[in-house]
């Protein structure tokens, strides 16, 4: 069930693997781009039906008293007393080259801005997939198909965990972590120290999702055949978990992967505000309320982009690592 | 007048600074006594819990986390001392005219930009110019100088501000950061270089401004314009200060008690109270100038054009009780549209208790005789609805809380008060469209005549943008005369006398329900050494302020 | 966001395993019947299980921590956090089910449209799944607020809305794999016309598993919605709503816990109750 990656394919096995991949791969691609497209179009016209005027977001922001002939001349420099057919052209001309044009409210290029602010999230995304995944792994092999307690206790943690709002753990962690045992810094900090706890709050409830996903797969793989007659071999019931729910594990993990990255993302507002980390959700978040519109499209574009390429990605990596898997 | 408020702590003063009092919660009496050398060096980590800047140059819009940071770099032609006496800076001295309408200043000769270019009156036309200048969208900075004609540069040294009618004001306006003056050449590199770093005369400079993050501020070693009532001359004795953003209240105490930072701004009254319990951590409280925090009702359109429902929603809002519980003893009530630290703030407690029978018998009279099943009055098939939009970007969660309240003791007199949180272009989205009948709006400015700001009839026309700072909307003009009057006097008792009438007017319509004095809290670690607050509009200064490690 | 959670129980109703050796009436099962049971009569008749007025203030009284007159303590202003609770089942259980009807109701006819319509409807749809998917569900939720403006409707349409393409990608795979399968083949062969496998097979299979996604996405769109509070637009003071009584007590997290332990417990509970009968029932249903 990989996220647009169903029954496409009952199309013709017998053309050779690579083919195959190679005509899936420029399909995702083209597709990829009419979704880049969409995107780009739905947010420029959704952020027109916003009130407020973006000339104001250029002149000190809402509350600003800027006078008649500054916000004409703001219109005037970013285009925006054009029609709004031509620029939306405009928009997606500079778009298409790679130009995401100025912030209104920072005065500063978008593609720049963009850029450092993405390698923040993006690292605390990743982190944060990893953690989760194991987590649930970790979960999900000790609890699944025990004694009925341990599946109670293992199920419980899952449904409370994908129950907490990231908002509130995230306080609860830096009162218990930070305040309570000094243990970890309760913000952003040069070292790696400073992401364990943002890491952890996003991690937690989405180990919370993942786990349930992989119970299901485990219950299957101990059911399987590979899993007897490794159990027929006499080889230990930890070590037939630990090697079966790695791989079965690994598939509903890494199919969900492009889904969770979207999830992350939008809890990354929520914990880069708490934890005061610089990144795209908090940029995202700024934009929005000054109705800075180039950062909002550009903050829009880039998860697009990155979204589109994980997906790509995870589902050739569900491919090579299991060949046979439905479509 | 009091400028800082003293909490009942142990006090404790350092060296030189004498008009800052610092309240000390849990200093150990040996360290109280400290009076020991400033030690020059290091880095302190101050965290804002206010908006990251878009630009910070606050001659551009011209907010209060702008002037913040910019206290630190940029310097004006005056200051205001504790007393609420202006003092020189800048400027050594200045003088009115007989008619009032030119001020001629005198401007040091020994002070140089930190980009090198020399200060003197060009500099301080081009400022003033620039402010002026609609291109710059300076907002703040435009309505303080809004009497200011021209400037000339008589000589290097003398500066001739030309007025279009006389204002008491001016020194006042000019003390505030938001008319700061910065280096010309800075100014000429355009606005998006000089947003980034604006270049100015003052102890510390910008190096760095990594966005959602933080500013480098390094210290200028050629620094030698304290203002009068600095505690030390020559350079800062910090090397650097880390400028952090922590947007979420929770996070930054938590990263003050880690040690992670120094000091923090905005904290909120149960922190304020939970520090008071922690051993290392000191408190500076520092109220700002200008309007107190207040309701301000629509008298511009129904329900609260009649005087007698502004009076009845007044009457039975029950405040004193919500702001001693939620405040935790931090916030003094206020009775007064202005400030407690201005001089001239006018107080009449008499027309703000509570009576409840008081105000159904006014909604009764004026025509709000029915009630429907839920309790709220109706009259002609209307509820007695009073809409009131709430940045939830200015308002701290206690006065959310507070809002609640008032909303729940005003029900009992009939009122159906809406809440409505809103973002903030959301929110002045609201105001520009007469879409609110209450609303809660701060607005700081050094010295009464932010009184003209908020209640002349003029500020009722809103700009272009859409801004207007005259919610109440209150149109008298005898009082319109009085407040141009303050505004042109020269003699300071005829002028507090008039801004008294001036607010006796306000408050006997009750246009406006005052709640408390605008709230500046920092907490600050006790290696921290003397942090003081300016007196102009309550920015914390770091000039004088030494890491005690 | 439920998008998840909904995807692991499609997955477990795709394989048709036969139910495990599990408990027929669990006595959890019991025990979560019985907290719904007090929810839903919290949300139709709350005066029954406390007549204290939620919005009556006591500022004198406010940060009570819990004690026998007030279980759940009070709050900044006073008020009784366990009438709180009980007068909020209301609105949160409308945020959350029609939250969830209305994702499920788009996801539906999406999913459904994907899966009978031809290729060109299903690359149409999948490319229209994938953009929604694209689009960070917060930002469509703050667009909603800034539009139409704060409140209990457009939280619950934002949040709805940006469930929908979670629930459609799994009704539309479900309908794949059901319209795959050998009974679905064999009717075929039969000779059966397109609208007997429809109504016979396809739209039963596919659509049973619905309830058990509701359940599960009740609970997930109550949490989504207090993410709303926690920015401050989300449902209008002094509703007592859970979300926002979570919120809202945060800030008060290290003084007074109870402000936000108890709204939140309400919250997790019943997802988690919810879960735990959508469980027994969908296991009930497969093994007739």
């Amino acid at each position: 069930m990989t996220p647009g990656s169903t029954s496409e394919t009952r199309a013709p096995a017998r053309r050779s693997r690579a083919g195959a991949l190679a005509l899936r791969l420029t399909g995702r691609l083209a597709g990829g781009v009419f979704v880049l497209w969409a995107v780009a179009t739905l947010t420029f016209f959704a952020i027109r039906l916003i009130p407020g005027d973006p000339a104001q977001a250029v002149l000190g922001g809402p509350g600003s008293q800027a006078s008649e002939e500054a916000l004409a001349a703001a219109r005037a420099e970013y285009g925006l007393d054009q029609p709004i057919l031509v620029q939306y052209l405009l928009q997606l001309g500079r778009l298409a080259t790679g130009d995401f044009g100025s912030s209104y409210s920072l005065r500063t290029e978008v593609a720049p801005l963009l850029l450092s602010q993405l390698s923040g999230t993006l690292l605390l995304a990743g982190l944060s997939l990893a953690i989760a995944w194991l987590l649930a792994l970790l979960v999900a092999t000790w609890t699944t198909r025990g004694t009925r307690a341990a599946e109670w206790v293992g199920s419980g943690l899952e449904i409370v965990g994908a129950g907490l709002p990231h908002f509130w753990l995230a306080t609860l962690v830096i009162l218990v972590f930070s305040v309570g045992l000094g243990w970890l810094p309760p913000i952003s900090t040069p070292g790696p120290l400073g992401l364990v706890l943002p890491v952890l709050t996003l991690a937690v409830p989405l180990a919370g999702f993942l786990g349930q996903v992989m119970r299901e797969s485990l219950l299957d793989a101990l059911d399987s055949p590979y899993a007897l007659s490794a159990r027929a071999r006499g080889e230990s019931e930890t070590g037939v978990r630990l090697v079966h729910a790695l791989r079965h594990a690994a598939l509903p993990g890494i199919s969900l992967s492009g889904w969770a990255f979207g999830y992350l993302i939008s809890g990354a507002v929520v914990v880069e505000t708490i934890f005061a980390r610089p990144g795209l959700g908090r940029t995202l978040l700024n934009a929005v309320t000054l109705r800075d519109v180039p950062v909002v499209i550009g903050v829009v574009m880039i998860v697009a982009l990155t979204y589109i390429l994980v997906t790509v990605l995870t589902d050739l990596l569900g491919r090579i690592v299991d060949p046979t898997a439905r479509a | 007048m009091q400028q800082q408020h003293l909490r009942p702590a142990l006090l404790r003063a350092t060296a030189a600074i004498s008009a800052l009092v610092l309240a000390g919660c849990t200093s150990s009496p040996a360290e109280t006594a400290t009076n020991d050398e400033p030690k020059t060096g290091g880095t302190l980590v101050y965290a804002s819990g206010d908006a990251e800047p878009t630009c910070l140059d606050p001659h551009v819009g011209g907010n209060y986390p702008q002037a913040l940071l910019a206290t630190q770099v940029l310097e004006s032609l005056v200051s205001r001392d504790s007393e609420g006496t202006i003092i020189p800076w800048l400027a050594t001295g200045w003088e009115v005219a007989d008619d009032g309408l030119s001020v001629t200043f005198t401007l040091r000769d020994d002070v140089t930009f930190t980009d090198g270019t020399p200060f003197d009156a060009e500099a301080v036309k081009a400022n003033i110019e620039h402010v002026k200048d609609p291109a710059t969208g300076s907002s703040t900075g435009y309505l303080a100088m809004g009497k200011v004609d021209s400037v000339e540069a008589v000589d290097a040294t003398t500066a001739k501000f030309n007025l279009s009618a006389p204002d008491s004001a001016l020194l006042e306006s000019l003390s505030q950061t938001w008319v700061a003056i910065e280096s010309p050449a800075g100014l000429e590199r355009g606005t998006d270089a000089n947003c980034e770093a604006p270049i100015g005369t003052g102890p510390f400079v910008i190096t760095d401004w990594v966005k959602q993050d933080s500013v480098t501020l390094e210290r200028n070693d050629d620094y030698v314009s304290p203002p009068a009532d600095a505690g030390h001359d020559g350079a800062a004795y910090l090397d650097a200060i880390t400028w952090r953003f922590i947007p979420d209240s929770a996070s930054r105490y938590a990263a003050l008690q880690a040690g992670e930072v120094d000091v923090i701004d905005n904290a909120q009254p149960d922190t304020l109270v939970a520090a008071e319990g922690e051993d290392g951590l000191s408190e500076l409280d520092a109220p700002r100038p200008g309007s107190s925090n207040r309701i301000e009702l629509n008298s511009g359109k129904a329900p609260f054009d009649d005087v007698a429902v502004r009076e009845a929603f007044i009457r039975s809002a029950q405040v004193d009780e919500g702001i001693e519980s939620l405040f935790f003893g931090t916030a003094d009530r206020s009775y007064s549209p202005l400030a407690s630290v201005e001089s001239a703030a006018y107080s009449d407690p008499s027309l703000f208790e509570y009576d409840l029978d008081a105000a159904n018998e006014l909604l009764d009279d004026a025509g709000w005789t029915e009630r429907d099943s839920d309790g709220y009055r109706v009259k002609d098939g209307e509820r007695l609805t009073v809409a009131f939009p709430v940045s939830t970007n200015q308002s701290i969660p206690a006065e959310q809380s507070l809002f609640e309240q008032i909303q729940a003791t005003t029900k009992e007199a009939g009122f159906a008060v809406e809440l409505s949180p809103l973002d903030l272009s959301s929110w002045y989205g609201a105001l520009a469209a007469n879409e609110y009948d209450a609303v809660s709006a701060p607005y700081t400015k050094v010295g009464p005549d932010v009184l003209r700001i908020l209640y002349d009839s003029a500020g009722i026309t809103p700009a272009p943008s859409g801004y207007f700072a005259n919610h109440s909307q209150v149109s008298i003009p005898e009082l319109d005369a009085l407040l141009d009057q303050a505004n042109a006097t020269t003699d300071e008792a005829e002028r507090t006398d008039l801004y008294a009438q001036a607010q006796a007017i306000v408050l006997e319509g009750f246009y406006i329900l005052p709640l408390y004095d605008q709230q500046n809290h920092y907490l600050l670690r006790d290696s921290v050494v003397g942090l003081r607050a300016m007196p102009t509009v309550s920015t914390p200064t770091f000039y004088d302020a030494w890491l005690d490690e | 966001m439920s998008a998840l959670e909904v995807e692991a129980v499609a997955d477990r109703l795709a394989t048709h395993r036969s139910a495990g050796p599990r408990h027929r009436f669990g006595f959890g099962e019991i025990l979560a019947a019985l907290f719904l049971l007090f929810v839903l009569v919290a949300a139709i008749a709350p005066a029954l299980l406390s007549p204290t007025d939620p919005l009556a203030i006591d500022p004198g009284d406010a940060f009570s921590p819990p004690s026998l007159a007030q279980i759940f303590g009070t709050d900044e202003s006073g008020r009784n956090i366990y009438s709180r609770v009980v007068h909020g089942a209301a609105s949160s259980l409308v945020i959350g089910v029609s939250a969830t009807v209305i994702g499920l109701g788009l996801g539906v006819l999406l999913g459904v449209v994907a899966g009978l319509g031809g290729r060109v409807v299903d690359f149409g749809v999948n490319r229209l799944l994938e953009v929604l998917f694209a689009l960070p569900g917060l930002l469509l939720a703050l667009f909603l607020i800034v539009v139409i403006g704060p409140g209990v409707v457009t939280t619950t349409l934002a949040v709805g809305i940006s469930t929908a393409p979670g629930y459609a990608r799994i009704i539309r795979a479900q309908l794949i794999a059901v319209r795959s399968s050998a009974y679905v083949e064999a009717a075929t062969v039969q000779g059966r016309g397109r609208w007997w496998i429809l109504r016979r097979h396809l739209l039963p299979n596919t659509l049973a598993p619905l309830l058990a996604l509701g359940t599960l996405g009740v609970g997930q769109a109550i949490v989504w919605a207090s993410a709303l509070s926690f920015l401050g637009l989300g449902a209008v003071p002094p509703s007592p709503e859970w979300g926002a009584m979570l919120a809202a007590g945060r800030t008060y997290l290290s003084s007074a816990w109870w402000m936000s332990v108890f709204p939140g417990l309400f919250i997790v509970l019943t997802a988690v109750c919810a879960t735990v009968l959508g469980r027994g029932v969908q296991r009930r249903t497969r093994q007739r």
